[in-house]
């Protein structure tokens, strides 16, 4: 094997990212900052060229940040005679068990018993069935189903499901019939934008979230879905128009087979009511009051207890996921902490953007790079970026940082442009009933559509819940 | 990425040539190798193993010169790299002894009686390496649309093997 190949440059090139800026003095920058600096070069690169999986990444600043910026670290007393207070180790430690983190626990309780005892098709045969058999409205169905599902379960096992689904239909049409690839298309179209829809919806939500609680805006799951649900139905229509009108189909009917086998056994019913009264509890949090992440342990509690989920059920959970959101929101706490993003940010005279101006730049880039990485990551990276502007008041005193941070967190979920863009699309794509080039043209119309309107919806209907 | 590939083993030119037609829309994802003994076999078998790469199928003949296919397909059970290679015998001299032998000292997956039709032997094939992929825990999304994709996208949902990111 080749010693210069990608994997060792990235992790070159990444260990000069963390190292580098240590012995260069970069001017109104603390040692802590410039430690802090170092490590996000490290996690901005591998998370870019990912010469390791991206959730080790996301272990690996947590490590980094124990060892290098804790009270308990190694450089604790120098960074202290330096006029910084290092945070508590427990508090890198702590974004693991951090209230979001727990509610995206509960949601993968739900998940994983749904998927256990088919609770998910069965949802699906039930939401599908006023769509009738018309081409068209089949499409929207699948379109409305997979939003819906996937803004409680992950994007990704609804894609899975979903495609078992669309399959035995795409096999009835003609191999010419550009349907196919609408129906093919309507899927991971309809779970990215349904992933939006909830606080669970999909990870870069929790990125938004934690930076909102850390600048003390705490958004109910209620209020979220306020915000959010609006935007995801105007996507959805528009987006299938969109399919429709670059494949339509060319048949007038067809059978979809809708039987549904409903499992009746004790612990199915148990699993049914413990999803339906979560998800009631969290939607009505603003009536009884009880915080989503606490209502969230209700699920992650009660499925065990009631061997509805076993122990391999919940060895089986997405860990690496919440290991990724934990390093991600970990990394935050240092950017703020240690200064470094208000120093970044202090790198660019912003004000002369005007607040409209910056809230479109950030969205653009967050879109762009959420297209070719992670939508996490993506979100990881500018989310504090955001709330350093928003802190430092370099923005001028009309940007509003809470509305900033969702915007990033709902546009990166907008990026559906390439196959590499989200695992749906990965999944779609892997069908072989689409191509490339089907995608990219769907993609591009919806993202750039799907960003106009967030950048409408966030400056006429957001301001009304977030001041 | 590991390659998975397909072992094609009969003594006869022509009935090899044969398989590997039928199964011939498989060879882009899963490159075919074919030998005409059992020792070919050995060989070939070592080389994948040494490279690092995996054996997804083995379609095997049971009467050839040398040892016969029954005997290697058990000697390959016993070796750990390939405990997931699914194994078909294709043939039509075997007896009920060797079958009986193949099944329980070789698990064996699949029988093919000969002749076979052209259908039969590609969607076995689809089915048995569907199976690989699935109990070899390896990412399904390169082989989704060669194999049962409705399957692969089951075992997606079941395993979370593909995640949100």
């Amino acid at each position: 094997m080749k010693f210069l190949n990608k994997q060792t440059i990235s992790v070159l090139l990444g260990l000069v990212g963390l190292i580098l800026p240590q012995f260069i003095g970069f001017e109104g920058l603390e040692p802590a900052g410039q430690i802090a600096l170092g490590i996000f070069l490290m996690a901005a690169i591998f998370w870019i060229c990912e010469p390791i999986p991206i959730f080790a990444t996301s272990l690996l600043i947590i490590l980094l940040q124990v060892f290098l910026l804790s009270e308990k670290g190694l450089f604790a007393s120098s960074l202290i005679e330096s006029g910084y207070t290092p945070q508590s180790y427990k508090d890198f430690y702590g974004t693991m068990a951090s209230p979001i983190i727990i509610l995206f626990l509960g949601g993968f309780s739900l998940a994983s018993a749904a998927v256990k005892f088919g609770i998910d098709k069965t949802l699906t045969r039930f939401l599908l069935k006023p769509f009738g058999s018309k081409p068209q409205f089949v499409c929207l169905g699948l379109m409305v189903s997979t939003a819906v599902l996937s803004a409680f379960m992950s994007n990704t096992a609804t894609t899975a499901m979903m495609i078992t689904v669309v399959l035995p239909i795409i096999a009835q049409l003609d191999k010419g019939d550009p349907f196919r690839k609408s129906v093919a298309l309507a899927i991971p179209v309809g779970a990215n934008i349904g992933g939006i829809a909830t606080p669970i919806g999909t990870p870069p939500n929790a990125i938004a979230l934690a930076a909102l609680r850390g600048q003390g805006i705490d958004i109910a799951f209620s209020t979220w879905m306020l915000l959010a649900v609006p935007l995801v139905v105007i996507m959805l229509i528009l987006a299938w128009r969109i399919l429709l009108f670059l494949f339509p189909p060319a048949t007038d009917e067809f059978k979809i087979n809708l039987d549904a086998k409903v499992d009746k056994s004790p612990a199915a019913i148990i699993a049914y009511i413990i999803f339906g009264l979560t998800v009631l509890l969290w939607v009505t949090e603003k009536i009884h009051g009880i915080s989503s992440s606490v209502v969230a342990f209700l699920p992650i509690a009660a499925l065990p207890a009631l061997s509805v989920l076993d122990k391999k059920d919940i060895r089986s959970f997405s860990w690496e996921v919440l290991w990724l959101v934990a390093g991600g929101i970990s990394l935050g706490l240092s950017l703020k902490h240690t200064g470094l993003a208000s120093w970044i940010i202090d790198l660019v005279n912003w004000g002369s953007l005007g607040s409209l101006g910056l809230l479109i730049v950030f969205g653009l880039v967050a879109y762009g790079v959420a297209n070719l990485i992670s939508n996490t990551v993506s979100a990881t990276i500018l989310v504090p970026l955001a709330v350093g502007l928003g802190v430092s008041g370099a923005a001028g005193a009309d940007f509003n940082m809470g509305i900033s941070i969702v915007t990033i967190g709902v546009v990166v979920s907008l990026s559906m442009i390439l196959p590499i863009s989200t695992p749906p699309n990965a999944i779609a794509m892997s069908t072989g009933v689409i191509e490339t080039k089907d995608m990219a043209k769907s993609g591009i119309v919806v993202g750039f559509i799907g960003f106009a309107i967030t950048l409408a919806i966030s400056l006429l209907y957001w301001p009304l819940f977030i001041k | 990425m590991k390659k998975i590939y397909i072992l094609c083993v009969d003594d006869e030119p022509e009935v090899l040539q044969a398989v590997e037609q039928n199964i011939a829309e498989l060879e882009d994802s899963f490159p075919i190798l074919t030998a005409e003994s059992s020792d070919e076999a050995r060989t070939l078998v070592k080389h994948i193993a040494d490279e690092g790469n995996l054996l997804g199928l083995v379609l095997c003949d049971h009467v050839m010169p040398g040892d016969n296919g029954v005997d290697f397909l058990i000697e390959l059970d016993k070796e750990d790299v390939f405990s997931n290679t699914r194994k078909v015998l294709v043939t039509g001299q075997a007896g009920l002894d060797a079958t009986v032998k193949a099944v329980n000292e070789g698990r064996l997956n699949h029988y093919v009686a000969k002749p076979w039709q052209a259908e039969e032997l590609i969607k076995i094939a689809k089915d048995q390496l569907t199976q690989f992929v699935i109990r070899s825990k390896i990412n399904p999304l390169p082989y989704m649309m060669s194999l049962d994709a409705e399957k692969l996208s089951e075992y997606i949902r079941t395993e979370g093997i593909v995640t949100d990111r």
